[in-house]
């Protein structure tokens, strides 16, 4: 058979590994201001694009789609080459591939900054940029596929099934999150209301954990940590058992985020059930890893390519592992909203991840430019300030979390809460704060010597853009006799529908019963669409990040009901487009804010004062101030193409209802500057500070109206 | 499963295991090992908890959901402050306490919850003044302990019965009333009706 000769791609793998690097470093250091934030909120620096909730987002989705994202184009670009014995499929597609994420990196740093978002955690991007991604990543797949077509290999390795199952279920988790109706260029709504639409997000945002920050990384594993090694992997069945058990069943696991919520009680224990049985899926892919190693733990102690690569692999074994104990609902009843969740993300994130990342660089940089890694101890320093910074970071997340929670939770001999301003538990949990800011802080420092190690190996190396290579090509010869899997590893197409399908069947069985079934949402005759002024207050609430410090779901226990008054139902939700439950509290929930009987109830005046000084108010809140909202113009020109989508989406606005709606809304405005005035503040009716307080007065109205017998009657 | 592409066995040189032959990407090799047996057991567990708990909790409902768990926890505690709210604004024969002990208490139950609105002074932003001769709801002690217990909502300051002991809202007033004539700092301007 002949030998064919062929040229390795390595042009885009450097360009992949570069942004890698730049996008690393810009997203951790935005994570450590938000960190810095936490302790000193002047640090916001009283301007709407340096905010918290603002820059939240950035932080996440830089972590998450810039430096993991090109991390991951850039361990495959590289390995699926090898592993197809081709190069790239098309140049041009590889070239769109890593210019389009680049272009998408930045328009969403930017759109971020300026409060252009959805509201949905790690889909936040509006509809424009949602549709670049969705070209992008088909791109992606079509250049991916195009080169496992065109391969000399006639089977695919593991690593490429886990690329497949990554290129198919993102696709489809991106899309259908994603789906929303346009009111202009940089404004959209969500198709799904609700319950509804927190479990399609967290359908998305729990596997975007698995599917972009797992699996494509256990491929990456099986490529870089054998050959890393000089290893056989340790058991090819446990690679075929793990790996289908793995994508079917890491799916149906969404619900976990929304334990204890207004989520049906099926639904979570579906969540809950899956979770838990995913550990030994999970870890099929570290056992199969660690394994890998015997043999080669001499080599560990050496080579601080491995020495990242163990501490990533037991990152995501204590990851997986924690994961589904949080799953629990006797322990997520404690940890749900704390630090802890933060403490987790971080361990997946910094250690699984990042590590990871670092491993494949400090492997291929040198390899594609012909040279040594410029200094082996560097990178064990790296190695070990990356290690010490993860304990300093999550340690101390983990106490807080402790903290926090029994704080929430403590009642007095009499009955009360113990601590029943929200704040005293916040303010606890400072030196904790600044404890993760020096563990973010070092982290930070073991990247920056890497970045200068690689930039160092770079400069003294020789740059092989085109690296030739030769393979017979491929013959179809007879496999009689062969598996079904290994049937599966030969035919690529068949082998993606057969993911395609693993993948869509516990979606397809959470989420369409909870559209076809109604009495899983039951409905509250007293909930009402939003006021138009309440629906433009609560389009700032979502464009300033709220939901990423306060949530709007209050949990079935008596310290929550004690705290914020009725738990939250399913019913209450039904015209929040997006819902705004949020994931972690450094403030309180806000759902029964508007609750004039309730216990967070505070007057006009008292919200006007909060947004302009938090800290006027209480000097050791944390909360940034808002200013800017007592002085920008609230844009009204929306008002009746937004009440009209709304009422497309299925909420009950009278016909007609979008001709009159501005009026509707200057009215209420009018009422409340009324009603400011009376206490020293003059304002007018068109200022943003005057939807936000609408809509926060109106936040828990009108679950409360249904009983109001039950609440504390008034004096008069 | 059976993997029988291999025709003649190689076997690795440090663990003495089977190589799969055929199985060789970009020189990586794959063995042949079985599943390790601890994590098979551990599989086959988690699957028959999730089984069960399915059963025991959505098919015959054996366990409690949330809100049967909300439902026992409220009647265990037998309605905790709620007991509180039955508790009338009984102001009768209440003096103001001059102890220091609960005077420092009312002041630890004043920064707490009462600043955010009527400032640490009492100079008042939100909520009225405290410190001037005016008062809405009346400058007497026990005028004091009712507008704390019972709130006026609608103007803003909440009732308290539900956050705060007897005792402490007695602490807390008696705090208050050592305000009056304080002059603190940037005071609010008056509001309601002289005292007498």
């Amino acid at each position: 058979m002949e030998n064919q000769t062929f040229y390795y791609d390595n042009k885009i793998v450097k360009y992949f590994a570069y942004a890698t690097l730049f996008w690393g470093v810009i997203g951790m250091v935005v994570g450590l201001l938000l960190a810095l934030q936490l302790i000193w909120p002047d640090l916001s620096f009283g301007i709407p694009y340096t905010t918290f909730g603002r820059i939240r987002p950035i932080h996440t989705n830089a972590v998450i789609f810039a430096f993991v994202g090109n991390g991951m184009f850039t361990g495959i670009y590289y390995s699926l080459q090898r592993l197809c014995k081709a190069r790239m499929f098309s140049d041009i597609l590889s070239q769109i591939n890593f210019w389009g994420w680049q272009l998408i990196i930045v328009l969403a740093a930017v759109s971020f900054a300026c409060g252009m978002t959805v509201g949905k955690e790690y889909a936040e991007l509006e509809w424009p940029i949602d549709i670049l991604v969705a070209l992008i990543w088909v791109v992606f797949g079509w250049n991916m596929f195009g080169t496992i077509i065109k391969r000399r290999t006639s089977h695919l390795y593991v690593a490429i099934w886990f690329y497949i199952a990554t290129f198919v279920t993102i696709a489809i988790l991106h899309i259908t999150n994603s789906i929303a109706i346009p009111v202009n260029l940089f404004k959209s709504y969500p198709v799904y209301a609700g319950v509804q639409d927190a479990l399609v997000q967290w359908w998305y945002g729990h596997n975007a954990v698995a599917f972009f920050l797992t699996t494509p990384f256990l491929g990456l594993m099986y490529y870089y940590l054998p050959k890393a090694a000089n290893r056989p992997i340790y058991s090819y069945r446990l690679s075929i058992v793990h790996f289908w058990a793995l994508i079917f069943m890491y799916i149906w696991a969404g619900p976990h985020h929304l334990i204890y919520s207004a989520l049906p009680n099926w639904a979570q224990s579906l969540g809950i059930v899956f979770s838990v049985a995913l550990i030994a899926p999970s870890w099929g892919g570290m056992v199969n890893g660690l394994l890998t190693l015997r043999g080669a733990w001499d080599k560990v102690r050496e080579d601080p390519v491995l020495k990242f690569m163990v501490v990533a692999v037991t990152a995501y074994g204590m990851s997986t592992f924690e994961g589904p104990m949080m799953s629990t609902k006797t322990v997520n009843a404690i940890s749900h909203f704390t630090d802890w969740t933060v403490g987790h993300a971080h361990i997946g994130a910094l250690g699984w991840n990042g590590f990871m990342t670092f491993a494949v660089l400090y492997w291929l940089l040198p390899r594609i430019f012909r040279t040594k890694l410029y200094s082996t101890s560097m990178a064990n320093a790296h190695f070990w300030i990356g290690t010490i910074g993860i304990i300093f970071y999550a340690v101390p997340l983990y106490w807080g979390a402790i903290t926090q929670f029994s704080m929430w939770k403590e009642f007095t001999q009499e009955g009360f809460l113990k601590y029943p301003n929200f704040l005293e538990t916040v303010t606890q949990l400072k030196p904790m704060y600044m404890a993760r800011a020096l563990g973010g802080g070092l982290y930070i420092v073991g990247t920056v010597l890497g970045l200068y190690n690689l930039i160092l190996t770079v400069k003294g190396g020789n740059f092989l853009a085109e690296e030739a290579a030769s393979a017979p090509a491929l013959v179809s010869t007879s496999h009689t006799g062969e598996s079904k899997h290994r049937w599966l590893e030969r035919n690529p197409v068949p082998f993606l529908i057969v993911a395609l399908l693993a993948v869509l069947v516990g979606g397809l069985i959470e989420i369409v019963p909870l559209y076809l079934i109604k009495s899983n949402v039951p409905t509250i005759a007293s909930v009402k669409p939003y006021t138009p002024l309440e629906l433009q207050g609560r389009d700032i609430y979502v464009r300033e990040g709220c939901y990423t410090c306060h949530s709007q779901q209050v949990r079935p226990f008596r310290s929550e009901t004690e705290r914020y008054g009725e738990y939250a139902k399913a019913g209450e939700y039904v015209y929040d487009h997006p819902f705004q439950w949020g994931s972690k509290r450094n403030g309180p929930d806000l759902s029964r804010e508007g609750v004039v009987n309730g216990k967070q109830y505070k007057p006009n005046s008292w919200h006007y004062n909060h947004m302009e000084n938090p800290q006027k108010l209480n000097a050791q809140s944390i909360m940034p101030s808002y200013k800017w909202l007592l002085g920008d113009k609230l844009d009204i020109s929306t008002t009746p193409r937004k009440i009209r989508i709304m009422q497309y989406l299925g909420v009950p606005y009278p016909e007609g209802f979008d001709k009159v709606a501005n009026q509707d809304l200057m009215n209420q405005a009018q009422g409340i500057v009324d009603d400011l005035k009376i206490q020293g503040i003059q304002t007018t009716p068109d200022r943003e500070i005057i939807a936000v307080i609408a809509y926060l007065q109106r936040l828990g109205k009108d679950v409360h109206a249904a009983d109001q017998t039950a609440g504390i009657a008034p004096l008069k | 499963m059976e993997i029988n592409d291999n025709k003649s066995i190689e076997m690795d040189e440090l663990t003495n295991e089977k190589l799969l032959s055929g199985h060789e990407y970009d020189g990586i090799r794959e063995l042949d090992n079985r599943l390790p047996r601890w994590w098979v057991w551990l599989f086959i567990t988690s699957i028959v908890w999730a089984v069960v708990y399915v059963f025991v909790y959505d098919v015959f409902k054996v366990a409690p959901h949330q809100q049967e768990e909300y439902k026992n926890e409220m009647a265990a505690i037998g309605g905790g402050s709620q007991a509180q709210q039955a508790m009338a604004a009984d102001t009768a024969g209440l003096v103001q306490l001059t102890a220091q002990a609960n005077l420092d208490a009312g002041k630890a139950t004043w920064n707490r919850l009462c600043i955010a609105c009527h400032l640490a002074g009492g100079q008042g932003l939100v909520g009225p003044n405290l410190t001037d001769n005016f008062s809405i709801h009346g400058c007497g002690y026990k005028d004091i302990v009712n507008i704390i217990t019972v709130g006026q909502p609608d103007k803003g300051m909440i009732s308290w019965k539900a956050q705060l002991t007897r005792d402490q809202i007695l602490d807390v007033a008696s705090f208050v009333a050592t305000l009056s004539g304080t002059n603190p700092p940037n005071p609010k301007a008056p509001q309601g009706d002289p005292c007498k």
